[in-house]
């Protein structure tokens, strides 16, 4: 159902949500969607109601007020009204998405499956590699630089295991398998283009899942992601996640700014690189450096707001090639710097 | 210019609707909100009590999950039998005073106090004992000179089996190396408790070779993953039970503050309002035989299920 | 317990008193304080997020490690002190805390409670004065312990006012001081709710009927029985988390938690679940807590000054009793994205839209009472008449977060904090101010300046909406909630627009309560004199003298009609008051 709001395109923000990029996330902005209309309605209704009133009904010269109350069943028909909608919202537009979204989980041998564990500030990935079954971990095992999951060196179904940091990688168009957990405190794994959510609490690995949309693609969406900014209106911070699709050059032919290059890690170095960008040109073109991101949504500790992962989602040819050349790596995350 | 009254109504005679004077009214409504702090602790102890692993309920290593595989039962059954007098004497008390009879009526009030501070008493030797009571954890069976001295035992549990590593005993002596640290720890463990063919436990004691006593061993920080007393931190068990019967001790020590003051100077307010005072012990009595009921749940609960 | 007033020395009568108007003005005093602070400190938050990582101007050197860090300037050379995450995360726990705990509350319900509830009822004073000086001197011991963890080493709690264990249990030494400041202000509140409920109940006027009271006493009454019942949990948990981190329990730690490398080594077996199910059982009733006294205060207001009875009077009072009974099963809304199955959820779910019918009801009525009205805009009703639209705004927006589904995406993001400010900032505070204006006359015998309060009202309505309208579409593009900051996410820096936007309304909103700060000091000593009913009302706390003695009315008040009788057909006056007081000769 195609409704005001909905965001089913790949467009930056429309109507101020993120690109949706899973097959169940439209179920979710069309309910908010339904639900917005529903509050404008009524907002809108009393608002009028209130400044009706307050204009017909002001203290003036010969006016007095009524003692009795109004009389009229509008009011009546209206609360019960409201009341058989929300029921409506519960139980026809909430719960069966919940449900789906809580209860069927796909089944085990049609889904991708991914282990995502949040710690002070990052998150680990484990995928049980080509025979599809995780290693055993233990947390004598944990090493911050090469081993962060904790994996079992004699466990023989460990030894095709992939750990990334930071990196989740996903085939588009296949049910994925998320077991999210904790080392310390609890995070919340969070995809907000893929909408979902799940808390992390330490002791516990609760499972979510979600399908990315066939095109939704790392490449295509960065593609379809590429937007145009006039250079004298923007600062580093709206850009700093952005790369330039093409070479700028000033009049010399010197290169200011690359094609995959940022402005800068830093807002000083960023906005003197805005500087030298407004007398060469009056937009820059430029797209989304990792547009599927990973936040976590449950506060954490001092760094909560730098604890970020990418998404990288593959079609299966890709897929199938990331995974036969995986080894465990640090991704650089870019902090932004201060 | 004046009020024409500044006398509070009600105050001693009750209201018609509810049929108490203020005070009394005031003191049950205390008591709700009393009723929701321990009922959130009972709750937290039913939740911690479901949701604990295999084997460490009330104490790592323990036979069956019941509390009275570390409580001591009749201890805490003469405390129930002191703390019912103790109601049964506030409620003289108020009854003496109520008929006029002061130095009756402060009589039992000082009675009170006594079994109160009886029940205190046996508190402290219950918590003495625990805080010296010590447990070991240990990640693998601990050998010594190809002897296991350490206990195991193991449990069915939803994925399998759970085997746990411990020793329970006392302290005897701590040596520590010259900069303070602690080098080892002189331990007399506890028999291994039998197992009383419950159902929770299989039976099957893997790896376990003792059944008595061992002699005294000679325990280095390396040797185990954790040791803790018997006090709060020893277990689930343990912090809600100390949380639970500290908190309820706490709301006797405070009755025990009020019964002293009324004790050390009811004289003065007998002699101006005599119903005022007992209205006083009234509202005192209320608080009390709530305090006193708290414990009735308490004991079932803790040391008996 | 007949004091006599003008026999008392300055202590007994000013700092220890035991008559509850004098108290009423330390807690209306007291809380102000305490909103000024947690409103400081969210203007410190908020240009942090507008400009981030940029130097504080002006008190940043003021503010102290670990709040700010000394950062020099490459360029200039200068020193600017810039906000870290730990300092951040400090002040948004605290201003949570302070803004709940010791400012609206104390306000709503010891301010206010205290100074109108006794003369509503027609009574001489709180039905335990004593007790209700000892509340009074808890809370403010209570505090200043919670503020002082800003001294100590580590700064102040900064694991949101929420303080989820395991992050709580590990945090700095302030977590500690926050725990045991909580302990001490639950105390306080339990105080006052008896003393509040037993004065309602039992020492109402001859003739004052439950169903002849006003509807800000029934909310008072309503809100009393929420905090009696529902604090207590909240002070077990606090209890429990204050173990956890002292004396080594594990109530909330799963075990085998790995911290900065480093394996815990407790005894584990217990849940970080069980804080937020106890947490969450108090904070929920506590936002009706925070709601209730306001609705009571702009009912009267309403009343008042629409010169006509409230409209559906009986359907206010069933929809708060019904209120305050559904806000203790609807806890675990906060709770949906733990893991919760489908089962609890459900319950959680259905009753939270059960919920929303008596806020619903409440609102119309309020509204509908607008209906062959003759309105005065007094500077009371104008903050009224904006309370309205503005709680119903923060009220829809409850239902996307209410209801699982559409909490997925919005959970935990800027939606949700626009949401619950809408219903106290320019919902609760707004119906404070209405208050502060409309019983200012009858605690000093003095008007504030209507001017001045108008400037306040029409500078505080436009700049309010300012900081908190972005919020929703923040919260839509998924900007998260306590983020040091949002710009380091890309959804975040795509939105940054609308921060920089609500910290400028933040400034004007600040700049806009300077005429009020003024209005309400110079009145006390300059505003224009008035008597004992200068609104022209009808409830009890208007028969007695501007201000009232000790013991409140100079003849005993006997109450022969409801509370709302305006414009009654045949009267001379369009107010009939249900106790006049005696002729003056």
């Amino acid at each position: 159902m195609q409704l005001l709001g909905q965001a089913t395109d790949i467009a930056p923000y429309a109507n101020w949500m993120p690109p949706m990029l899973s097959e169940h996330g439209g179920q979710i902005d069309n309910l908010i969607s339904v639900l917005h209309i529903f509050m404008a309605i009524l907002f809108v209704a009393w608002g009028a109601f209130l400044t009706y009133t307050v204009i017909r009904f002001r203290a003036r010269a010969g006016h007095k007020a009524d003692y009795h109350p109004v009389k009229g069943k509008a009011s009546k028909y209206a609360e019960i009204g409201i009341g058989l909608f929300e029921v409506f919202l519960l139980l026809g537009l909430s719960m069966p998405v919940w449900a789906a979204y809580k209860n069927n989980p796909p089944k085990a041998d049609d889904r991708v499956e991914v282990r995502a564990i949040g710690e002070q500030f990052q998150w680990n990935f484990h995928y049980p590699g080509p025979d599809g079954v995780f290693g055993r971990t233990n947390a004598k095992f944990i090493d911050a630089a090469s081993n962060t999951v904790g994996l079992d060196p004699d466990d023989p179904a460990g030894k095709d295991d992939i750990q990334t940091i930071g990196e989740m990688h996903i085939p588009v168009g296949k049910p994925i398998y998320v077991r999210v957990s904790s080392k310390d405190v609890i995070h919340s794994f969070a995809i907000p283009t893929m909408r979902v959510k799940q808390d992390c609490i330490p002791g516990m690995e609760i499972p979510i899942w979600f399908t990315a949309k066939e095109d939704a693609t790392t490449e295509r969406v960065k593609r379809e992601m590429i937007q145009e900014f006039p250079v004298a209106d923007v600062d580093w911070y709206r850009l700093r996640h952005h790369v330039a699709v093409q070479d700028y050059q000033d009049e010399s032919g010197q290169v200011i700014l690359k094609e995959g290059e940022g402005i800068g890690l830093s807002r000083e170095a960023g906005e003197k690189k805005l500087k030298t960008l407004r007398d060469v040109t009056d937009t820059i073109k430029m797209q989304p450096r990792n547009p599927l991101e990973i936040i976590c949504a449950q506060l954490c500790g001092n760094s909560h707001f730098k604890m970020k992962a990418q998404v990288f989602t593959y079609d299966a040819a890709g897929y199938q090639e990331w995974m036969d050349n995986a080894v465990p790596k640090e991704v650089e995350i870019d902090f932004g710097g201060f | 210019m004046s009020a024409a009254a500044t006398e509070i109504p009600y105050d001693m005679e009750p209201h018609p609707l509810t049929r108490m004077y203020n005070g009394k009214f005031g003191i049950w409504l205390f008591l709700a909100s009393e009723i929701m702090l321990f009922g959130a602790l009972f709750s937290s102890y039913v939740l911690l009590r479901v949701g604990a692993p295999e084997g460490t309920w009330p104490i790592i290593g323990a036979p069956t999950v019941l509390g009275h595989e570390i409580l001591n039962v009749p201890l805490a059954a003469l405390n129930t039998v002191i703390l019912i007098s103790s109601s049964v004497t506030m409620l003289m008390s108020w009854y003496y005073l109520k008929e006029n009879k002061f130095s009756r009526g402060q009589f039992f009030l000082l009675m009170t106090v006594l079994l109160s501070c009886g029940f205190l008493v046996v508190k402290y030797f219950e918590y003495n004992s625990k805080l010296h009571h010590y447990l070991v954890e240990f990640d693998a069976p601990l050998v010594v000179d190809g002897e296991q001295v350490s206990y195991s035992r193991t449990y069915p549990t939803a994925e399998g089996e759970r085997t746990v590593h411990y020793l329970h005993g006392h302290i005897t002596e701590t040596v520590k190396d010259e900069d303070g640290y602690v080098e080892y720890y002189k331990f007399a463990a506890d028999a291994r408790k039998p197992d009383h063919g419950h159902a929770h436990d299989d039976g099957a004691d893997h790896g376990d070779s003792h059944a008595g006593a061992h002699p005294e061993i000679e325990l280095r920080p390396s040797d185990y993953r954790r040791m803790s007393n018997w006090g709060p931190a020893g277990s689930t068990f343990t912090g809600i039970y100390f949380t639970l019967t500290g908190l309820h001790g706490l709301h006797i020590v405070g009755g025990v503050v009020v019964m002293v003051y009324f004790l050390l100077t009811g004289g003065s307010m007998w002699k101006k309002l005599p119903d005022k005072y007992a209205n006083r012990i009234e509202c005192t009595g209320l608080y009390w035989h709530f305090v006193d009921l708290v414990w009735i749940f308490l004991f079932p609960v803790l040391y008996l299920l | 317990m007949s004091d006599h007033s003008h026999d008392l020395p300055f202590w007994k009568k000013y700092i220890f008193s035991v008559d509850h108007k004098m108290i009423g003005i330390q807690y209306t005093v007291t809380a102000l304080v305490f909103l000024a602070i947690g409103f400081g400190m969210m203007l410190v938050m908020r240009y942090q997020l507008a400009y981030p990582n940029q130097p504080i101007p002006v008190i940043g050197q003021f503010l102290g490690e670990p709040i700010v860090a000394a950062v020099e300037n490459p360029d200039t050379g200068e020193t600017g002190y810039v906000l870290t995450g730990d300092g951040y995360n400090s002040f948004g726990a605290m201003h949570g805390t302070i803004m709940v705990f010791l400012a609206i509350v104390p306000l709503a319900v010891g301010g206010f409670g205290n100074f109108v509830l006794p003369l509503q009822c027609g009574a001489p004073d709180m039905a335990f004065p004593r007790l209700n000086m000892a509340s009074y001197w808890t809370y403010l011991p209570g505090g200043i312990l919670m503020m002082f963890g800003f001294f100590v080493k580590g700064g102040a709690a900064n694991s949101g006012w929420t303080s989820y264990p395991p992050l709580a249990t590990i945090a700095t030494t302030g977590q500690t001081i926050w725990l045991l400041g909580m302990v001490i202000l639950i105390t306080s509140s339990l105080l006052g709710s008896v003393n509040f409920i037993v004065t309602v109940v039992q020492l109402r006027a001859k003739g004052l009927s439950f169903f002849r009271l006003p509807f800000f006493a029934w909310a008072q009454l309503v809100t009393a029985f929420l905090l009696l019942l529902a604090f207590p949990p909240l002070e077990a948990a606090g209890v429990l988390q204050l173990m956890d981190r002292v004396a080594g329990t594990s109530f909330f730690d799963p075990g085998g938690l790995i911290v900065s490398g480093v394996e815990q080594n407790t005894a584990g077996g217990g849940s970080p679940l069980l804080w937020q199910h106890l947490f969450w059982f108090l904070a929920h009733p506590e936002v009706y807590v925070l709601i209730l006294p306001g609705l009571g205060i702009i009912s009267e207001v309403i009343a008042n000054n629409t010169r006509k009875p409230l409209w559906g009077y009986k359907s206010l009072v069933y929809s708060a009793i019904f209120l305050g009974f559904m806000s203790f099963i609807v806890w675990a809304h906060h709770m949906f994205m733990t893991g919760m199955g489908t089962t609890l959820s459900t319950f959680f779910q259905a009753t939270t839209m059960i919920i929303s019918v008596p806020s619903v009801i409440i609102l119309t009525c309020l509204i509908i009472s607008l209906w062959g009205a003759s309105i005065r805009f007094t500077v009371p009703m104008l903050f009224a008449l904006a309370f309205l639209p503005m709680f119903g705004i923060g009220g829809l927006t409850g239902l996307p977060l209410g209801l699982t589904a559409s909490d997925i995406h919005l959970h935990d993001t800027y939606y949700v904090i626009g949401h619950f400010h809408y219903v106290v900032a320019p919902g609760t505070i707004f119906a404070m101010f209405a208050g502060i204006y409309y019983w200012f006359p009858k605690a000093t015998g003095r008007k504030m300046n209507e001017w001045l309060g108008r400037i306040h009202f029409a500078g505080s309505f436009v700049f309010i909406n300012a900081v908190f309208m972005p919020f929703f579409f923040m919260g839509m593009a998924s900007v998260l909630r306590r983020q040091f900051d949002q710009t380091e996410t890309l959804h975040g820096a795509a939105v940054q627009g609308l921060s920089v936007m609500s910290t400028w309304g933040a400034f004007g909103l600040a700049a806009f309560q300077l005429p009020f700060v003024f209005n309400f000091f110079w009145s006390i000593f300059a505003g224009e004199r008035v008597g004992a009913n200068p609104w022209h009302a009808t409830t009890l706390e208007w028969s007695a003298p501007s201000p009232p003695p000790h013991g409140n009315f100079l003849s005993e008040p006997v109450v022969a009609c409801g509370p709302y009788e305006y414009s009654v057909p045949g009267e001379a006056e369009d107010y009939t008051m249900q106790s006049p007081p005696p002729a003056t000769a």
